[in-house]
């Protein structure tokens, strides 16, 4: 995604030369397996990561190895067989149908738009989501709000929270580029909490009573909207596996999804746990 | 104290070593004492070069491609700075930087220079000995601390004041203003106390009043003095970062007011760095290559003026 492709080669190569290393048997050994290899999605990377290091604590001697290279790079590396398992942000491809993966969503992760509490507006469409945050509307009181310069609060584009608002929200089209810039999901919160006109957006999970979060096409962002699917601002975190998972690969991923890591890890990174939806 | 800001910048006509016809007299001991240490300090003051040296062959070896591919002009000139879309002009971070020093002058120079006075002409030794401490201290807090301070206090009152989300020029000239005037103050200080006391005198003895001697007596004098701490003043207002970065709101464009996001030289390569590869990283060590040279800029203009002073003294 953001690092390129040759990087991102490089790094499964890396990742598979170190498995091999580590671990003499073959992947079909599946049973005496001591070692896997995780790659994929930065969004994904915090769970893939806390999770995989409180494994090895449970389980020792087995080594996991998650590396952050992109969704496509992710994929493409458990399609041929470099890692086993591809975590990716997005759903597959077509292209990508024919690979033979076997998808296991993980968590959702739903985005909220997010004012000042003090901002009569509680609601907007997407469409109105868009044109504010490209800069065509300019004043809330366009969207029927008081008459108040609309302050915009954007993400660095190293985010993911940004690149999924993005093509969710905006498509194709720009951001304004007149938009403040914060490094991140803290600093978005906390400056949309103290000034009256801005607006932003995070992830769900980091929603609290600082700020306001907007409706969108009429529907509330919270986890009951995002698990019937109404919210449209939400995607599904995958891992994806050749073929259906076995060994200590099935044993991680089960491990991702146990309560105990969906209600801390997952909720901790400010996604929601796959429990939570179902769609 | 006075005396150690001077021993900083010793004058190049004075050898700090005996001459070698006086260590003829002196025990071979003693000699290779002196000639050892003599290559320690050369040692250090090598090292510095070096420093530089390294840098400088290093950021310009990183940032040189990006000047191949888009041209020196359009890298300059380019009104759009958006590396990921292939867009690498970086005018509107030059015209920001030089806005941010610029308000940051405006406001913290005059500021600094009637600290100096101040604490030269008109305080009594005790009122000194309490406010140079403490105009010391502000140089001695590190930016990130003034950025942190912007960001969670000045900020939101700025917010709540002027509307908008507090972010942009006004804020960051606030800040640098405060984060200047210790530099500016210091020499300036030093510059008025190097007036030879007998000029006051005089200015005295002709009935001038205090304020008369500082206005149209003292000031002049201490001209050169004064307009080299400018220019250190300009070099840190324009070099800083952490502080600006956090309060600036990193919008790549040039602000439409003084209460809108912008972006700057420094900032864009803190905001960048992290995800930038190929190109973009490039074009951030070219980036690097501009701020060097600006500074190289005013360690020049200082060396000129003062040479130009003194030819004038």
């Amino acid at each position: 995604m953001r690092i390129s492709r040759s990087a991102a080669c490089l790094a499964v190569a890396i990742a598979a030369v170190c498995l091999s290393g580590l671990s003499g048997c073959t992947k079909a050994d599946g049973a005496s397996q001591t070692s896997l290899t995780v790659t994929g999605s930065t969004t994904v990377l915090p769970i893939a990561e806390v999770a995989a290091e409180d494994f090895q604590t449970a389980n020792p001697g087995k080594r996991v190895l998650v590396a952050g290279v992109g969704s496509s790079a992710g994929i493409e590396s458990v399609a041929n067989g470099t890692s086993d398992i591809g975590t990716s942000s997005r759903d597959l491809k077509p292209e990508e149908l024919t690979l033979g993966l076997v998808d296991t969503k993980i968590a959702l992760d739903a985005i909220a738009v997010i004012v000042n509490p003090s901002n009569p507006v509680t609601g907007l469409t997407k469409a109105q989501v868009s044109d504010i945050f490209q800069g065509k509307i300019k004043n809330w009181k366009e969207v029927g709000g008081p008459d108040l310069e609309i302050g915009l609060v954007n993400r660095d584009e190293a985010s993911g929270t940004r690149e999924a608002f993005s093509k969710f929200v905006l498509g194709k089209a720009d951001f304004d580029p007149t938009a403040a810039v914060l490094p991140g999901t803290g600093q978005v919160r906390s400056v949309v909490a103290q000034a009256a006109g801005a607006v932003g957006y995070i992830s769900l999970g980091f929603v609290d009573s600082t700020v306001k979060a907007l409706d969108v096409d009429g529907i509330p962002a919270n986890e009951k909207t995002v698990a019937d699917g109404t919210y449209p601002l939400w995607r599904n975190l995958h891992f994806f596996t050749k073929g259906e998972p076995k060994g200590l690969v099935k044993a991680y991923i089960d491990y991702v999804l146990s309560d105990e890591i969906q209600n801390t890890i997952v909720r901790d990174a400010g996604f929601l746990p796959i429990t939570a939806g179902g769609k | 104290m006075a005396d150690n800001k001077q021993a900083q910048a010793p004058e190049p006509d004075v050898t700090p070593y005996a001459s070698d016809s006086s260590l003829s007299t002196i025990s071979k001991a003693t000699y290779f004492k002196e000639a050892a240490l003599r290559n320690l300090f050369l040692l250090c003051a090598c090292v510095a070069v070096a420093g530089v040296g390294l840098i400088f062959l290093f950021v310009g070896l990183k940032g040189w491609p990006i000047f191949e591919k888009v041209g020196v002009w359009q890298f300059l000139t380019g009104a759009t700075w958006y590396p990921t879309k292939g867009s690498f002009g970086i005018l509107p971070l030059i015209v920001n930087s030089l806005l941010a020093m610029a308000g940051a002058l405006v406001l913290g120079a005059p500021l600094a220079i009637g600290t100096a006075v101040f604490l030269s002409e008109v305080a009594s030794p005790r009122l000194r000995e309490l406010v140079r401490p403490a105009v010391e201290l502000l140089a001695g807090i590190p930016s990130v601390v003034y950025g942190f301070f912007g960001l969670v206090l000045l900020r939101p009152i700025i917010a709540r004041l002027f509307g908008g989300l507090g972010f942009g020029l006004f804020t960051v000239w606030l800040i640098l203003a405060v984060m200047i005037l210790p530099t500016i103050a210091a020499l300036t200080e030093d510059a008025l106390r190097s007036v030879p006391e007998g000029i006051r005198e005089a200015s005295y003895a002709m009935g001038a009043t205090k304020w008369q001697t500082i206005w149209r007596v003292l000031l002049p004098a201490a001209k050169i003095g004064i307009i080299d701490a400018i220019i250190l003043g300009m070099g840190r207002a324009i070099g800083e970062t952490m502080a600006v970065v956090m309060v600036a709101g990193n919008a790549r464009v040039i602000p439409d007011g003084i209460f809108k996001p912008f972006l700057t030289l420094t900032t864009v390569i803190v905001m960048d760095m992290p995800y930038a590869s190929g190109d973009h990283r490039t074009a951030l060590f070219g980036v690097a290559i501009i701020l060097f040279i600006i500074s190289m800029l005013f360690v020049a203009s200082i060396r000129v003026i003062s040479r130009f002073g003194k030819e004038m003294g």
